[in-house]
């Protein structure tokens, strides 16, 4: 079987809100799709894996990800090299943070990022917490966002989704994530690919199309997600 | 004389049904009471320290469980009746059983847990020291219809009170009953600014909110302070006390607040100073395993699952060959409103067995996640009265794993209409 590697960033330091479950689903939808899922952890102080067609990055505490800070600032060059080839990556939370320009936390300290997205996050007093609905080319997406840092868009950059309920990227401009390339950023746990399926598998598509040159979909009963994105589109914020 | 016939016909029904099915404790106070209609006043009058009734929608057994540990842990000997044994004749099967051969009890004060109707028909037969009312709330399953008439069910209770009432601070049907009641009136509560976890039953009808703003300004006895995790403070008679309890979930630190008001009054002063302390080592068989037998006869099993750790925790006891499950998952605030911790659970224990239902309101949530572990849902029953129903149906071992909201609406709904085992 064709195999598609998976580079998961930090999955020690990096794993608050059942981040686990994104690779749980990718993995599983690539194996129905017809391809094998390899997956490399990377912790602080390994180098990058040889071969990377996927790259994932979840949520932490505030502390942890000035830990692995140190971390993604040596392997931004490659990561940036990869995301210059077309390779997809899902950044969320604390890594879509650290994929910005950087983050000022609270007490005035500055977190360096790795500047792949044009944006900046500053922390701020108000923690935003609950149930999204965001839309986005990959129609409604659906999680739930749990952050105190404010992120803004630098002027070209674009966004993931449109939001219809919730914050997202800061609660002020209705922007939330963001989208370089193959490169996606969002603040929405859930975690957001096992209720978006259709994102999900875009996502496939483009590892898969970047690495083999051409795709093809097997259809996958998703009638448990569909019953799962009715009851989300129903729960308050 | 029917102290004595009484309690040896009780023991003696009792007995008798220990042969044939197990258990049954409402029968012999049937009987009794039917033989001799004064035996539960006769048998509570023995009791040195009197009655105490506990009474309201929600609460009732998780305050009488801290109630009953407060005494005992002062040396005080206590009678209180089963769960779901709270009809009069529940509580004359209790006395048959507590009592000695020759009908006397030898305890120290009886603390009671009753419903509302019941509380209004006890005080006819009793006339307790104090009366405890928790709350009045809208119930689904409830039987007695109309809040207002469940309200007037109280009211009758606390007029009956011989020394003193004590009633919830933030509940506007309690503030309006407690008008009529001539002994005083001592007030338990939540400090105003938790008061977005204590929804009063007006808050969720969202009803004539004038009768509510009269309500909030009650000096309260007791207040719950605040909490962070399981560390709760405590303003008892103006002082502050801090504890970390056992006892999980906000309405139970409010329970506690409820106890603590019954058990200064019970307690001589110098004894009352130790009670937020020993709070701290009350614990609750909440969803431990407890086992309910329905109508039909099934038996289930309530175990509470809140984070990956406990869920992960109970798979690996009850998730084996066998067992049938029911998985509850609610999103309440106090289940935690984000779902993704479900991710993080290690559902292997499960491989190979799948799962009965899942159900509560993130019930396509739960059946979602099994998938991708490759686990089958064979029903996704949101409603948790059908989804039990369907579970009872089953042969062999049942077993419910739930977060707490969906818990608390079974617990509600078995204690009313099943009979607990364990």
């Amino acid at each position: 079987m064709k195999e598609i590697h998976i580079l998961h960033l930090y999955p020690n330091e990096l794993n608050t809100y059942g981040d686990h479950g994104n690779r749980l689903v990718l993995m599983k939808r690539l194996g129905w799709t017809g391809y094998e899922p390899v997956v490399h952890h990377h912790h602080p102080g390994d180098s990058l894996a040889k071969q990377i067609d996927f790259v994932i990055g979840g949520g932490g505490q505030d502390s942890a990800q000035a830990d692995v800070q140190a971390d993604i600032l040596k392997i931004g060059d490659g990561l940036r090299k990869l995301a210059e080839s077309g390779v997809p990556m899902l950044t969320i939370c604390g890594t879509y943070q650290l994929f910005g320009h950087r983050f000022v936390t609270n007490t005035g300290q500055e977190v360096k990022g790795i500047s792949i997205f044009d944006l900046e996050t500053v922390g701020s007093d108000k923690r935003m917490i609950g149930n999204v609905m965001v839309k986005s080319e990959f129609g409604t997406i659906f999680g739930f966002e749990n952050h105190s840092g404010q992120t803004f868009l630098g002027e070209n950059q674009a966004p993931l989704a449109k939001v219809l309920r919730g914050n997202g990227n800061n609660g002020k401009d209705k922007t939330e994530g963001a989208r370089s390339l193959n490169v996606f950023g969002t603040y929405l746990h859930g975690p957001i690919l096992p209720n978006n399926p259709a994102f999900c598998d875009e996502l496939i598509k483009l590892a898969v199309e970047n690495h083999y040159g051409e795709f093809s979909r097997r259809k996958i009963d998703d009638s448990l997600s569909e019953m799962a994105r009715a009851t989300a589109r129903r729960r308050p914020y | 004389m029917q102290d004595f016939l009484g309690t040896l016909i009780g023991k003696a029904v009792r007995l008798i049904l220990s042969y044939r099915t197990g258990g049954g404790h409402a029968l012999p106070g049937l009987v009794v009471e039917k033989l001799f209609p004064r035996y539960v006043s006769s048998m509570l009058s023995q009791i040195p320290g009197g009655v105490v009734i506990i009474t309201g929608t929600n609460g009732k057994t998780t305050t009488t469980k801290i109630v009953s540990h407060l005494l005992n842990s002062n040396g005080l000997r206590v009678l209180t009746n089963p769960t779901g044994s709270n009809l009069t004749r529940g509580i004359a099967s209790s006395l048959a059983q507590h009592a000695n051969a020759f009908g006397r009890l030898k305890y120290d004060i009886a603390i009671l847990e009753v419903d509302e109707a019941t509380a209004r028909r006890l005080v006819g037969l009793v006339a307790p020291r104090w009366v405890l009312a928790l709350n009045v709330s809208r119930d689904q399953l409830d039987r007695y219809g109309e809040v207002d008439t469940i309200a007037s069910y109280i009211g009758s209770a606390l007029e009956a009170a011989t020394e003193g009432v004590i009633v919830n601070a933030n509940d506007p049907h309690l503030s309006e009953r407690v008008k009529k009641v001539k002994k005083p009136v001592y007030y338990f509560g939540a400090s105003p600014r938790l008061s977005k976890f204590f929804p009063s039953d007006y808050d969720l009808a969202a009803v004539d909110s004038s009768i509510e703003k009269a309500t909030k300004s009650h000096k309260t006895d007791v207040e719950l302070y605040r909490f962070n995790g399981q560390k709760v403070e405590y303003l008892v008679g103006g002082k502050k006390y801090a504890a970390n309890l056992q006892l999980s979930g906000q309405h139970n630190f409010l329970n506690g607040a409820a106890a603590l008001a019954l058990c200064r009054r019970l307690l001589p002063p110098e004894k009352a100073q130790g009670l937020v302390a020993e709070l701290s080592r009350v614990s609750l068989a909440f969803g431990r395993g407890e086992k309910y037998r329905l109508k039909n006869g099934a038996e289930v099993e309530l175990v509470l699952v809140k984070n990956p750790a406990s869920f992960t925790q109970a798979l690996l006891s009850y998730g084996g060959a066998g067992a049938h499950l029911m998985i509850a998952i609610n999103d309440n605030i106090a289940d935690g409103r984000d779902v993704s911790w479900l991710w993080d659970v290690d559902f292997s224990p499960l491989n190979g067995h799948g799962v009965r239902l899942t159900s509560g309101k993130r019930a396509a949530d739960m059946a979602l996640r099994l998938r991708y572990d490759g686990i089958e849902t064979q029903k996704i029953e949101p409603q948790l009265q059908p989804a039990l129903h369907a579970l009872s149906l089953g042969s062999g071992r049942k077993v419910i794993l739930s977060t707490y909201t969906a818990m608390l609406q079974l617990y509600n709904y078995l204690n009313k209409n099943a009979e607990k085992i364990t």
